[in-house]
């Protein structure tokens, strides 16, 4: 993504310099981000109701996206979808950060502590993340909290690795071995010393996590787990629009997905930037 | 994450151009069935329920709601439901309806040259009633061969329904039956079975040596493509008829014609009848529920609920309002008929009964208990999902909060027995309102009387219909078991269930295939039951 902005100035943003162009697109991307979130909370549920008079319209000003088969509005359907992927998306990459973290200074705390931190991100990543979803989503009973509970508990192997490895590299530190030989205690270290490193890392991961929830999200709800087929979800409009393709109703797959895309998109050069502010070396690469 | 992006980028391509291919009209190539050889029929009706899964075999069920096509049954229907000679050349009852005599013709062969006499269709039944299957033949206790044209069935009780056996059952070879019999099907239908691509397609070829009218299609390939699919082939001119959704029947398709048939498929929805005191059914599921056991809410939902909406709307027109699930039949009464949409009324019952919104919420309130529940719907049926919403809708308005809910098979079978769920039901047999509505019946794990209801006048009203061996009086006796003046299963009594539609069956149809008089069409459909009458014109 950093290609994208050459050191020499041209285009949109021209009269700004990196740090700025860099702000901006974050406060931009936010304000995306946060826009759908609160219309999806907010919505009127009378706008996702049932209107049979107006079946499979195709785009138009009152119905920027079109109709479905029931006459909903997809506008409507698509935003409360990608409300409740968001919310997925922060819901799993709070939790992910969460258990990555104690796993982290856990595993700082000793060989065995690091053997038993390693064997179980092996053990996460070696199931296929889309069938441990779905496993988890059914063994809660299904349902949107399935999902949300699913898709979280799945998503914090990677990045734990990445913080354990950051931490073994912590750990050779001269002053890590000083405050040892002075007496202070595995937690300590962990809380005083290695902690504050972490912390851009965690912030990075989390955003990042972010787009993989999402998607994660659309495909297990596309392949009709967790939620009822009346229910608005990315995954669900996106494979009920596959059975109107050959009646020709476009719309009903092409906005959709676009705006999944859209939202992936955001939060990820949401959090390219935000890397740039946070991990300045990063921002010259 | 580069490899992320680019991943999501070939996504929205390919949705991209599906969608733009989607709206490219392909239907002018409709005429290509000038491939297929004229007397050659390619069908893709989703057939009868479905793929059988055990194969083509009547004793694993193979068409006990449909013309099996293969093999040929005692009777059959014609298009008016009347019952009619097809092996049998006539049948008598005894004076206390425990025997019953059929004589079938003697020019019949199965497809390998044998012919069928009495010790087949008497090893046919006999075989079928100790194999537990979907056709119950509990009420059999023997059948055998007097000579080689007359068959005598022995029953444990008088039965009427047992006509009803004698038109489901296709009759196998006693000579070359196995347990693989519906992999390698021999009948003596008026087509043999050639071919059978598990998950594709079944085909067929007429039965030269056949004794009923010879078909005019020579060969009949059985496509096992439903929905949309069923749909993208008709438009693209690769079959001659499919079985299509309502929702897309509004498209036209060049060389194609809509054909929505009447059914006697209805849809409704059950409420469990007792209230919800912990109880579990023999399964362990929790058993019923607080709220539809009143019989306030039953009623407000029948009268207020306006059918002819949810006929226009979630059905595309596609059906007729439904009263009391067997409307149309000969068994239907026609007091369970009644002026429905009337929310005012709904309103008054509900208040009448206690039910009044104190909180200011919308929803009525009655002792603690909220006047809401969830209304289950298959997630794989689209009818139903939309009949579901709407339901949903108008009872909002009358202050009843229903909250549906897609849920596969399994969860269904767990949540029926405390949660209103919608049904489709829909057959040529009276015996339906016996697993239905009699109190005995209730084995909610075959879901029999799932919702445990219990009326003992209506269960004597039942037990007399099941048992004489007058077809009037037996209709006569289902007709009372629904209202008798006093109480019965339908609106005017108990409002055990709330029907809703029936719905259509709808076909893209060649516009050279002419498809005669189709029979009655039962829940899942029986299109191919007058086949050897269609010609291509």
């Amino acid at each position: 993504m950093s290609t994208a902005f050459p050191m020499n100035n041209k285009g949109l943003l021209r009269p700004l310099n990196l740090r700025q162009r860099t702000i901006l697109l974050i406060i931009l991307m936010s304000l995306l981000v946060i826009t759908i979130l609160t219309s999806s909370l907010y919505m009127d549920s009378e706008l996702l109701s049932t209107n049979f008079g107006s079946k499979n319209l195709a785009p138009s000003l009152e119905h920027p996206f079109g109709t479905d088969w029931m006459g909903r509005d997809m506008l409507a359907r698509t935003l409360a979808g990608l409300g409740l992927s968001i919310m997925v998306g922060i819901f799993a990459s709070t939790i992910s950060t969460l258990i990555s973290v104690f796993l982290g200074l856990f595993s700082s705390m000793g060989k065995t502590a690091d053997s038993i931190v390693s064997w179980l991100v092996d053990l996460f990543l070696s199931i296929p993340h889309l069938l441990l979803i779905i496993l988890v989503s059914i063994g809660l009973g299904g349902g949107a909290t399935g999902v949300i509970i699913g898709v979280g508990l799945t998503h914090w192997a990677g990045l734990t690795r990445v913080v354990r490895a950051e931490i073994k590299q912590i750990k050779t530190q001269d002053y890590i071995h000083i405050s040892r030989n002075f007496g202070k205690s595995y937690v300590w270290v962990a809380r005083k010393h290695i902690l504050p490193h972490l912390i851009p890392k965690f912030m990075l991961g989390t955003i990042l996590i972010f787009p993989h929830a999402i998607l994660h999200e659309a495909s297990v709800t596309f392949l009709g787990f967790g939620l009822s087929p009346h229910e608005p979800a990315i995954g669900i409009i996106l494979s009920e629009s596959m059975k109107y393709l050959s009646a020709g109703y476009w719309w009903l797959a092409l906005f959709p997905g676009l705006s999944l895309l859209i939202v992936v998109l955001a939060v990820d050069i949401l959090g390219e930037n935000l890397g740039k502010l946070m991990d300045p070396k990063k921002a010259h690469e | 994450m580069k490899k992320l992006l680019d991943l999501l980028l070939i996504f929205v391509v390919m949705i991209g151009t599906v969608s733009v291919l989607g709206c490219v009209d392909v239907s002018g190539k409709a005429k290509s069935i000038d491939t297929v050889a004229s007397d050659g029929l390619i069908a893709a009706v989703g057939t009868h329920l479905g793929e059988p899964q055990d194969g083509f075999n009547p004793i694993t069920g193979w068409g006990y709601d449909h013309e099996p096509l293969i093999q040929s049954t005692l009777f059959k229907r014609d298009s008016n439901a009347v019952v009619i000679n097809d092996l049998a050349t006539g049948y008598t009852i005894s004076e206390d309806g425990l025997t019953w005599t059929v004589d079938i013709r003697d020019d019949v062969k199965f497809h390998d040259g044998v012919p069928l006499t009495a010790r087949d269709v008497a090893f046919t039944f006999n075989t079928a009633a100790n194999a537990a299957t979907v056709v119950d033949m509990t009420m059999l206790e023997k059948a055998t061969a007097i000579d080689d044209n007359t068959i005598e069935f022995k029953l444990f009780e008088p039965r009427s329904i047992f006509i009803h056996r004698l038109v489901e059952m296709g009759i196998v070879p006693e000579h070359s039956y196995t347990g693989a019999y519906g992999q390698n099907p021999i009948g003596s239908g008026p087509y043999i079975f050639k071919q059978w691509d598990k998950g594709q397609q079944l085909i067929l070829e007429a039965n030269p040596e056949y004794y009923g009218q010879e078909p005019y299609f020579k060969k009949l390939t059985i496509l096992f493509i439903t929905g949309d699919t069923a749909f993208a082939a008709a438009k693209a001119g690769k079959v001659d008829i499919a079985e299509i959704p309502s929702s897309l029947a509004d498209k036209n398709v060049n060389g194609m014609r809509i054909v929505s048939l009447d059914s006697i498929s209805a849809r409704g929805i059950s409420f469990p009848f007792e209230p919800n005191t912990g109880k579990k059914t023999p399964h362990g599921h929790p058993l019923g529920n607080d709220v539809t056991s009143d019989i306030a809410i039953r009623k407000a939902l029948n009268i207020g609920i306006d059918r002819q909406v949810l006929v226009d709307g979630p059905l595309n027109g596609h059906g007729q309002p439904e009263f009391s699930g067997v409307d149309k039949l000969p068994w239907g009464s026609r007091e369970a008929i009644f002026e429905d949409g009337n929310i005012d009324e709904a309103r008054r019952i509900l208040s009448q009964a206690g039910w009044v919104d104190t909180d200011g919420d919308g929803i009525r309130e009655k002792n603690g208990v909220k006047a809401e529940f969830t209304l289950l719907y298959p997630a794989s049926a689209q009818e139903r999902q939309a009949l579901a919403l709407s339901i949903s809708e108008q009872a909002k308005k009358m202050g009843i909060s229903i909250k549906p809910e897609g849920g596969s098979w399994n969860k269904i079978n767990a949540l029926a027995p405390s949660t209103p769920v919608i049904w489709g039901w829909g057959k040529l047999d009276s015996s339906d309102l016996y697993f239905r509505y009699h109190s005995e019946s209730y084995d909610p794990a075959n879901w029999n009387n799932v919702i445990k209801y219990n009326n003992s006048k209506v269960d004597q009203y039942i037990e007399i219909a099941m048992t004489s061996s007058d077809q009037d009086m037996a209709n006569e006796n289902w007709q009372l078991a629904a209202w008798d003046g006093q109480t019965g299963f339908s609106q005017n009594g108990d409002a055990a269930w709330m029907w809703l539609a029936t719905v259509n069956c709808v076909y893209l149809v060649n516009e050279d295939l002419d498809i005669g008089t189709p029979l009655i069409q039962p829940f899942g459909s029986d299109i191919l039951g007058n086949v050897v009458e269609w010609e291509r014109i």
